[in-house]
C-alpha cells in the first residue's frame, strides 16, 4: 500500500496561488464574499499564507502554500466524536460529510488550520455542478466522501483530500493495464496547476518516487513537528 | 526558513492532541446506505483553446461536462510555458459565467453622460443596433479621422481585424490599451535595436537584474516567467541568482535572492551607474561591443562622467556605491545575464530613456541574441491578407488623449475596452468621455466605460469565440494557439470578429472589399490565416502550433537600425539625473506608486470571486486594496495599521485602509491596481480604490505613454 505525501519546494514556489484557484475549481469549493472573509467563514482546501519577519530594509516575507498535511497521527481523527473523519489505508485523511455533525471539534484540534466549515446555504445553486470526476464510476457503495459534487453539504466541515478521486481513478486504470504512474501522470489538481513545479506528489514508501528522491537530496522540514502529528507534507527551504 | 519559524503560524488555534493512535474508519463507512445520484456525466469533452485574461494568451484545455465548462488546465502540447498556466487561467470559468454579463444589445435613453448618470438602457435587437452603428460610420465616411478605435485586451486575430477595419475605413486613429504601460519600455529598446519584439530568454540565464520588473506578478509573459522561475532555481545544477531593484518588496523581491530598495524613478540612473562600473573596470564584452554596436564612444564618455559614478548617483537613488559596484560586477561576471526594465522603471516622463539605459546593459555584457539573454520573438507565418491602401493605423496614447480632450473625435468604438479605469486622472477623463458624441461599447460586460456608451454590443467571452493567438516575446520560437468555442455563446452575445464582418459587409465598397477573401466568418478567418501551419483538424485537436527552434547569434540580421548594429543613444540619457514629480514637495511629501498583483485580471474587469478573495497574497487579504506604507512613515503620520486614511494629490483624493508593513521604502506609499470598480458587477463594485483617480497626467517624452509613478501625495487620517 502506497503512503501518499507531498513535497513543496519553497525555492521554486512563487506565491502565485494557482494551487488555491485550481483546487477551488477541481473540487467545486464555493467562493466567499467580503462579508464571509471578515467573519473568517470562507472555505479553502488549500491556501497560501504569508509570514513576515524583520524590519525594513531587511524585512522578509515567506510565502507558504498550505494544503492539508495528511498527518500520520491526525488529531482531527482522534477528536471526532462522530467518526466522520478518518484516515485511509494509503494515509489520506478524509471527511465524510454524511457522518459529520458540524461540531468543529476537528477544526480546533488541527494545528494547521486546514479545515473549513461550510456555512453556505444548501440552496446556493451557483455552486451546483452536476458532474462527476472523469470516468470514475463513483458510487456511494464504494465511496463515502465529499464526492460526487452535488452532495456538498451545508453545516459540515470540509478539507483537502489530496484529490483522492484522481488517485482512485488512476488505480483502476492501472489495474486495467494502463501504463501510468501516480505521482507522475496523475497528481492532485494543485500539483498539476503549479506553474513553477514547486509541488511534487508521490509515494513516500517508494524509494524511487520523486518525493523520496527530493527528501534524500535536499534539506527539508515539516510544519509544527513538535505537535507529534507527523505531517506527510514536506517543505524544502530556500 | 527554520522549523522554529512555524511554531507561531497557527498560534491562535488551540491544539488538543490526546493520542497519536488512529482508528481506521473505512470499514464503518462501507456500511452506510448508498446515496441517490441521478446526475452524472452525460456528455464530456476536453476542448483545446487559449486563455485571454492577460496578454500572454496561454494554451489551455477546457473540460466541458453536459454542455457546461467546469475546469481549465494548461495544454501540455504547448512548449511556450511547458503546458503550465498562471492562476488567472482558472478564473476563465468565472469570466465566462459572470452573472453580470450583458444579455442583449442596449441603447441609451438618457442623453446625459457621466460617471453618475444612469444611462437608462433599453434592450434592442442586433439588427437595429448594427444598422445604427453602420449609419453613424457612413455619416462620417468623408471625415474618417473623426472616428477613434480603442482596443482593449482582444485576441490576436481580432487585433488584425480591428486594424484592417480602421485602415479600410480610412482612420489612423487606433489606440491600444495594451500600450498604456509598455510603450515607453518598447520605445527604449526600439531605439537600440529597431525591433519591437525583444524578450528575455529566462530559461538559460544565470543572473537577472530586475529593475522595477515584477517578473512573477505582472511582467509578461507571466506563465512562462513562472515556469522558468522554477526551472532556473532548482531544475538544473547552477541555480540562477535574481536581484530585484524596486521601491516595494514585491512578490518577485520576496522570492528573489536580494531586494534593493531604490528611490522611485531612479532605476534608469542606477543602470547608468552600473554601466559606469562595468566600463571603467573593463568588464564589458569587448568582442560584441566592437563588432556589433555603434555610437559606443559617445555613450562611454557620458557614462564615465562623474555624474554617473556610483558615488555620484548613490544619494539620488538611495543605493550605496558599494552595493552598486557589487551588483555591477556580479552582473558582468555571471554570463549570461539579463537586465530587465519593468513597469516600475519605465512608467516615467523619461521612461524611454530609462528603458534604453537598462537595455544597454544587456549589450554591454553581450547578452544579445544568446541563450539566456535577449531574444527576438518570431511570429507565426500567418497567411497574408490581400493588401489594402491607406495609412497604417496606430497612434500613441498621448495623441489619443489629445484627440478626445480637444473634442476632435465624433465617434469612438471600444473593443473590450475599459479605458477610464486604467488611465491617470480619472475625473478629467470622465468629463472628456462624456463629451464624445457617439460611443460604441463592445465587450462582454457593462464595465465603467459603458457609462459613456450610446450603444452597447454584448461581445463573447473568450471561451465562446474563434481566434488565433500569437505568443508575446519570451521564448524566441514562434507559437500560435487556437481559440475555439468551448460552449455556445451565452446571453445573445456575438464574437467581435463576427460583429466586424457583419459591419464591414454593410459598409461601402472599400470596406466591404477589404473583408472579402479572408474567410468570411470568424472560424473561416482563423482557418484561412493559419492554413500553412498543420491540417485544420490537427490544429483544432492540438490547440497549438510551434515554429522551428530558435537560432541564436543572428547578428547580421537582427538589428533593424540604420547602422544595422545595436545603437547606444546617449543624447538624452543625462535627463535621467532629474526625476520630476507632479505636486509640491512641501505640501505633498510622499510618492505614490502602484502595482498589479497577479490576480489583477487584465481584461478590465475584476468581477471574479476566485480572484477577489485571494487578491493580495502578501497581506493575506482579498476583496480589498490598501495604502501600503512603511512603519516609519506610518509612525511619522500617526497612522495605525488598518486605519482609514485619505490619500490626496493635486488631482483628487481617495479614501482607503492603511496597511503598515516593512516591505516598502519609507516616504513611498503603494496601492495595488485592479480595484475601485463602481459599475462592473456584484463582485467588483465598491471593493477598494482606484489609484489612477489621483494620479496626474504626464507623458513619456518619446513614446507618449502616460507616466503612472510621478505623482506626489499626502496621507492623513480620515
Amino acid at each position: 500500500m502506497a503512503r501518499w505525501g507531498m513535497v513543496i519546494d519553497l525555492d521554486k514556489c512563487i506565491g502565485c496561488q494557482a494551487c488555491t484557484v485550481a483546487c477551488k475549481s477541481e473540487n467545486n469549493v464555493p467562493h466567499g464574499s467580503p462579508k464571509e472573509q471578515q467573519r473568517m467563514q470562507e472555505i479553502y482546501w488549500n491556501k497560501v499564507i504569508a509570514v513576515s519577519r524583520g524590519e525594513y530594509p531587511t524585512a522578509s516575507i515567506e510565502i507558504i502554500p498550505m494544503p492539508c498535511m495528511h498527518c500520520e497521527h491526525p488529531p482531527c481523527v482522534t477528536v471526532c466524536p462522530a467518526k466522520a473523519t478518518y484516515k485511509r489505508d494509503d494515509g489520506i485523511v478524509m471527511q465524510n460529510f454524511r457522518r459529520c455533525i458540524g461540531c468543529k471539534y476537528c477544526m480546533v484540534a488541527c494545528p494547521y488550520g486546514s479545515r473549513s466549515f461550510n456555512y453556505k446555504e444548501q440552496e446556493g445553486k451557483e455552486y451546483h455542478r452536476p458532474d462527476l470526476p472523469p470516468d470514475l464510476g463513483l458510487d456511494s457503495k464504494t465511496h463515502i466522501g465529499p464526492w460526487p459534487f452535488p452532495h456538498r453539504t451545508h453545516g459540515v466541515v470540509e478539507k483537502c483530500t489530496f484529490c483522492f478521486h484522481r488517485i482512485d481513478e488512476a488505480k483502476k486504470r492501472i489495474e486495467a493495464g494502463e501504463d501510468i504512474k501516480i505521482g507522475i501522470d496523475v497528481v492532485p489538481a494543485c500539483v498539476e496547476a503549479c506553474p513553477s513545479g514547486a509541488r511534487v506528489f508521490g509515494d513516500l514508501d517508494d524509494p524511487e518516487s520523486t518525493v523520496s528522491k527530493l527528501l534524500t537530496s535536499r534539506d527539508w522540514f515539516k510544519l509544527r513537528e513538535d505537535m507529534g502529528t507527523e505531517p506527510k507534507v514536506f517543505y524544502l527551504p530556500r | 526558513m527554520s522549523r522554529r519559524t512555524f511554531l507561531g503560524i497557527s498560534a491562535g488555534v488551540a491544539a488538543a492532541i490526546t493520542a497519536g493512535y488512529v482508528i481506521k474508519r473505512s470499514e464503518i463507512n462501507l456500511l452506510l446506505e448508498p446515496q441517490e445520484s441521478n446526475e452524472g456525466v452525460l456528455t464530456e469533452k476536453w476542448v483545446a483553446t487559449s486563455c485571454l485574461n492577460c496578454p500572454t494568451r496561454c494554451a489551455i484545455k477546457v473540460r466541458v461536462v453536459n454542455g457546461k465548462a467546469v475546469r481549465i488546465v494548461g495544454n501540455t502540447k504547448s512548449t511556450y510555458s511547458d503546458g503550465k498556466t498562471c492562476p488567472r487561467s482558472h478564473i476563465g470559468l468565472q469570466v465566462l459565467y459572470d452573472p453580470d454579463r450583458i444579455t442583449s444589445p442596449l441603447k441609451r435613453t438618457n442623453q446625459q453622460k457621466g460617471r453618475d448618470e444612469d444611462p437608462g438602457w433599453e434592450p434592442v435587437g442586433w439588427d437595429e443596433a448594427l444598422s445604427e452603428i453602420k449609419e453613424e460610420l457612413e455619416r462620417r465616411a468623408s471625415t474618417p479621422e473623426k472616428v477613434l478605435l480603442i482596443q482593449g485586451l482582444t485576441t490576436s486575430s481580432d487585433e488584425d481585424l480591428i486594424r484592417r477595419l480602421a485602415k479600410a475605413y480610412g482612420t489612423a486613429n487606433l489606440v491600444s490599451e495594451d500600450a498604456l504601460e509598455t510603450e515607453a519600455d518598447r520605445e527604449g529598446k526600439r531605439m537600440a535595436d529597431g525591433r519591437n519584439n525583444s524578450g528575455y530568454d529566462l530559461e538559460s540565464t544565470k543572473y537577472i537584474l530586475a529593475f522595477g520588473a515584477n517578473i512573477v506578478e505582472s511582467e509578461r509573459p507571466l506563465a512562462r516567467n513562472l515556469r522558468m522561475w522554477g526551472k532556473i532555481r532548482r531544475e538544473r545544477p547552477n541555480r540562477a541568482k535574481i536581484v530585484v531593484i524596486d521601491p516595494r518588496y514585491s512578490l518577485t523581491a520576496a522570492k528573489a535572492d536580494e531586494w534593493i530598495p531604490i528611490n522611485p524613478g531612479t532605476e534608469g540612473l542606477l543602470a547608468m551607474a552600473i554601466a559606469n562600473v562595468i566600463i571603467s573596470e573593463g568588464l564589458y564584452d569587448a568582442d560584441f561591443v566592437d563588432n556589433w554596436t555603434s555610437r559606443f564612444d559617445n555613450y562611454r564618455n557620458l557614462v564615465l562622467s562623474n555624474d554617473f559614478s556610483p558615488e555620484g548617483v548613490a544619494e539620488i537613488t538611495g543605493v550605496s556605491a558599494d552595493a552598486i559596484r557589487r551588483i555591477a560586477r556580479e552582473f558582468a561576471r555571471s554570463k549570461p545575464a539579463i537586465a530587465w526594465g519593468g513597469i516600475g522603471a519605465t512608467n516615467w516622463p523619461h521612461g524611454t530613456y530609462a528603458s534604453h539605459a537598462i537595455y544597454c546593459l544587456n549589450a554591454l555584457v553581450g547578452s544579445i541574441d544568446v541563450p539566456g539573454g535577449v531574444v527576438y520573438q518570431e511570429s507565426p507565418p500567418y497567411r497574408d491578407m490581400p493588401a489594402i491602401t491607406g495609412n497604417e493605423p496606430g497612434i500613441s496614447f498621448h495623441q489619443a488623449a489629445d484627440l478626445i480632450w480637444n473634442n476632435n473625435v465624433e465617434m469612438v468604438m471600444g473593443f473590450n475596452s475599459n479605458l477610464v479605469m486604467s488611465v491617470p486622472d480619472t475625473s478629467r477623463w470622465d468629463k472628456a468621455l462624456a463629451n464624445i458624441p457617439y460611443y460604441v461599447h463592445i465587450a462582454p460586460s457593462l464595465t465603467e466605460m459603458a457609462n459613456y456608451a450610446d450603444i452597447v454590443l454584448p461581445a463573447c467571452a473568450y471561451l465562446e469565440e474563434w481566434a488565433y493567438e500569437s505568443s508575446p516575446p519570451g521564448s524566441g520560437f514562434a507559437e500560435a494557439k487556437i481559440k475555439q468555442p468551448v460552449v455556445e455563446p451565452l446571453q445573445d452575445s456575438r464574437p467581435i470578429a463576427q460583429i466586424i464582418f457583419t459591419l464591414a459587409g454593410q459598409l461601402g465598397s472599400t470596406v466591404k472589399n477589404a473583408f472579402e477573401d479572408i474567410g468570411d466568418t470568424p472560424e473561416g478567418f482563423v482557418e484561412h490565416r493559419t492554413e500553412g501551419f498543420v491540417s485544420w483538424d490537427t490544429f483544432e485537436a492540438d490547440g497549438v502550433w510551434k515554429g522551428q527552434d530558435y537560432q541564436y547569434r543572428k547578428y547580421n540580421q537582427i538589428f533593424h537600425t540604420s547602422s544595422k548594429k545595436f545603437e547606444f543613444h546617449s543624447a538624452n540619457l543625462d535627463k535621467l539625473l532629474n526625476v520630476e514629480f507632479l505636486g509640491d514637495n512641501s505640501e505633498y511629501s510622499l510618492k505614490l506608486i502602484t502595482y498589479h498583483p497577479v490576480l489583477d485580471i487584465m481584461n478590465g474587469n475584476q468581477n471574479y470571486p476566485w480572484a477577489q478573495e485571494i487578491f493580495l497574497v502578501m497581506h493575506g487579504f482579498g476583496w480589498a486594496n490598501f495604502v501600503e506604507m512603511n512603519s516609519q512613515t506610518a509612525y511619522k503620520l500617526g497612522i495605525k495599521d488598518g486605519a482609514i486614511v485619505r490619500v490626496e494629490s493635486e488631482f483628487g483624493q481617495i479614501k482607503a485602509r492603511a496597511r503598515v508593513f516593512e516591505g516598502i521604502l519609507p516616504g513611498v506609499v503603494a496601492i495595488a491596481s485592479g480595484q475601485g470598480h463602481y459599475s462592473s458587477g456584484r463582485w467588483a463594485n465598491g471593493i477598494g480604490v482606484n489609484p489612477n483617480e489621483i494620479i496626474g497626467v504626464d507623458y513619456d517624452d518619446e513614446s507618449g505613454q502616460p507616466s503612472f509613478f510621478n505623482t506626489r501625495v499626502r496621507v492623513y487620517k480620515a
